[in-house]
């Protein structure tokens, strides 16, 4: 059956990842970003369970668990960065990160 | 292993330590000083000698090697972050801005460094790279009243993340085509599969290449390093320059010599293609540059450009190669801790005086430390007597005998561009006349952190003429013995 095949579970996870990688692209939000980021997490995550499936092997699932238990971490610095951000500006648009441009800087 | 643990056991402590009122930052920094120096006399306890083995194979089955080559990397990774808490005292008692848990994450930082070299296995590299650039955001970002700060830290947390992910997407393809992410056995597996289709081995192994060409700042993702370089402070610039680029050179030599060594070839055009581009972007971003700081930020992308030229030299002349890179590295932590933690020491007040207009005349006010800093910038240019000259001198006859003259020639003509921007703070400090700027604010040369560059420039020389005045003495010779014995420890069956 089409639904059982690994084909499709690899599919479904490169659309989330294509979509994570273009919300991180694209959008200018900073939550938005990082939720993109999350979101690239997970279709990995999906790619490994389903090939630990394929392949009849426990592997592919301790990657998926320790980049659940990392990408945990990394939320905690993501969302303290996005707080202090946002106490500082007021905005969460990533355009009015300017400090670090060329032009000012020299 | 044992110094790994040390680092880790400590970092765990001292974030306990830091909830105490009673403890206060000075403390903090000695007890990161004192756990480095036990980790580091440990590391040397094995220097030198060829062995290789699995930690407690029960608990960690292959994820965790020990041998010679992960043995001197750590010992390069303790030293850089020793000097960085030697340089760096003057800074955090000068700023104030870091409080105590900032060591906490230092050694946290350390300890995953020295994981990524022990690691044997994708999944264990992964932890080992989030452990280390997960602490360093936050170092980055510890200044919270700094806009420059926070900015540089959330760019680097962005991009870094995307790296991180790439590497999982690279891992995640090399396990489908090989069924296992374990060192040593990938290159088995991938030996029985030579003949057949292995594009998405392939595949794979080029995304967890980019992952490192990022960290390392080679050409294509060179573009945050200027910016978190120039936002984050100085001690911590000085640390992400010298010691994350050796570990992540450390796991990317081993994957490469151990496990890609089939299909390395595939990456030849490439790795050229990125070793130019890197090499002329690079110069041309650090001669534009005003701000010291930016420049030496510049130009360790420079740098990294001439490590990449060893490095695809190995697939011809693999072990001259290999310990010119693991010398080079040594070369290149000195002569750019010297030069970032001096600077640090000298913009250590409010008033940054870090472009190069600033040290106008300086040598006439403060010789000594205007004769520091010359040294740390022939060291960076190469030119003869100083450790940097040797390093440079190993790669380009690796490459030569590798049969890439074209690309020994794009470096050395590298290097000299590198003349240009290294010895205009040289010409700026001696050949004028000083300005009336108030000197006042420099601080006089006193202290652990003056003693600590010097001993960092006697070192750079040494370095270069080693061996010559006393013999038995550890010099050039033993650090390039000690690194081909860590090479040849990577290949005991």
């Amino acid at each position: 059956m089409i639904v059982s095949s690994l084909f499709s579970y690899v599919l479904v996870a490169m659309l989330l990842f294509s979509i994570g990688l273009l919300g991180v692209i694209a959008r200018k939000n900073i939550f938005v970003i990082y939720m993109s980021i999350e979101l690239m997490f997970n279709a990995i995550n999906l790619l490994f369970v389903a090939l630990a499936q394929y392949r009849h092997s426990y592997d592919g699932q301790i990657f998926a668990v320790v980049i659940i238990a990392t990408a945990a971490a990394e939320a905690a610095v993501f969302l303290a960065l996005i707080v202090v951000l946002f106490r500082r500006k007021k905005s969460l648009d990533a355009d009015v990160l300017r400090a670090l441009s060329q032009k000012e800087a020299a | 292993m044992i110094a790994f643990g040390c680092v880790a056991l400590g970092a765990v402590l001292l974030m306990l330590l830091s909830a105490m009122p009673k403890v206060r930052m000075e403390h903090c920094s000695l007890f990161a000083f004192v756990t480095l120096l036990i980790g580091l006399i440990l590391t040397l306890a094995s220097f030198g000698e060829l062995f290789t083995f699995f930690p407690l194979p029960k608990f960690f089955h292959k994820m965790v090697i020990v041998d010679s080559y992960s043995v001197y990397f750590d010992a390069i990774i303790l030293s850089g972050a020793l000097v960085t808490s030697l340089i760096g005292t003057h800074y955090f008692q000068a700023k104030r801005h870091f409080k105590k848990e900032f060591f906490s994450l230092f050694l946290f930082s350390v300890s995953g460094m020295m994981l990524l070299v022990h690691a044997s296995e994708l999944l264990s590299a992964f932890i080992a790279l989030e452990i280390a650039s997960l602490s360093l955001y936050v170092m980055i970002g510890f200044q919270k009243v700094h806009d420059k700060r926070v900015e540089a830290s959330f760019q680097y947390l962005v991009l870094g993340s995307l790296a991180g992910i790439f590497f999982l997407l690279g891992s995640a393809f090399v396990y489908a085509g090989l069924g296992t992410t374990i060192l040593g056995e990938m290159g088995n597996r991938l030996d029985t599969l030579m003949g057949k289709d292995v594009s998405l081995v392939t595949i794979g192994a080029t995304l967890i290449l980019a992952t490192f060409l990022f960290k390392i700042s080679a050409f294509p993702f060179q573009n945050w390093t200027i910016d978190v370089y120039d936002g984050s402070s100085l001690p911590v610039s000085a640390f992400m320059a010298a010691t994350f680029k050796v570990a992540i050179f450390g796991f990317i030599l081993r994957l490469m010599l151990v496990d890609f060594d089939p299909i390395r070839d595939t990456w030849d055009t490439l790795f050229i293609v990125v070793i130019i581009a890197t090499l002329l972007y690079g110069s041309f971003l650090a001669i534009i540059q005003k701000s010291l700081k930016r420049m030496l930020a510049a130009s360790s992308i420079v740098h990294t450009g001439y490590l990449l030229i060893a490095f695809v030299s190995i697939g011809y002349a693999g072990e001259s190669a290999a310990s010119s890179i693991i010398y080079y590295l040594v070369a290149y932590f000195l002569s750019a801790m010297g030069a970032f933690g001096l600077i640090s020491y000298i913009a250590a007040d409010e008033h940054v005086r870090v472009t190069y207009e600033d040290f106008r005349g300086f040598a006439h006010v403060h010789p000594y430390m205007a004769a520091m800093l010359s040294v740390f910038m022939l060291s960076l240019a190469g030119i003869p007597s100083t450790i940097g000259f040797v390093g440079k001198f190993y790669i380009f006859t690796g490459a030569i005998e590798a049969g890439y003259t074209f690309l020994a020639v794009c470096g050395v003509v590298a290097t000299f561009v590198s003349v240009y921007y290294y010895f205009k703070l040289i010409a700026l400090m001696y050949f004028y006349p000083a300005c009336d700027s108030d000197w006042k604010d420099v601080p006089s040369l006193k202290g652990i952190t003056p003693l600590t560059i010097g001993l960092i420039a006697v070192a750079i020389i040494w370095g270069g003429i080693g061996n010559t005045f006393i013999a038995y003495f550890p010099g050039v010779d033993f650090l390039i013995d000690t690194a081909r014995l860590s090479y040849m420890s990577l290949f005991i069956k």
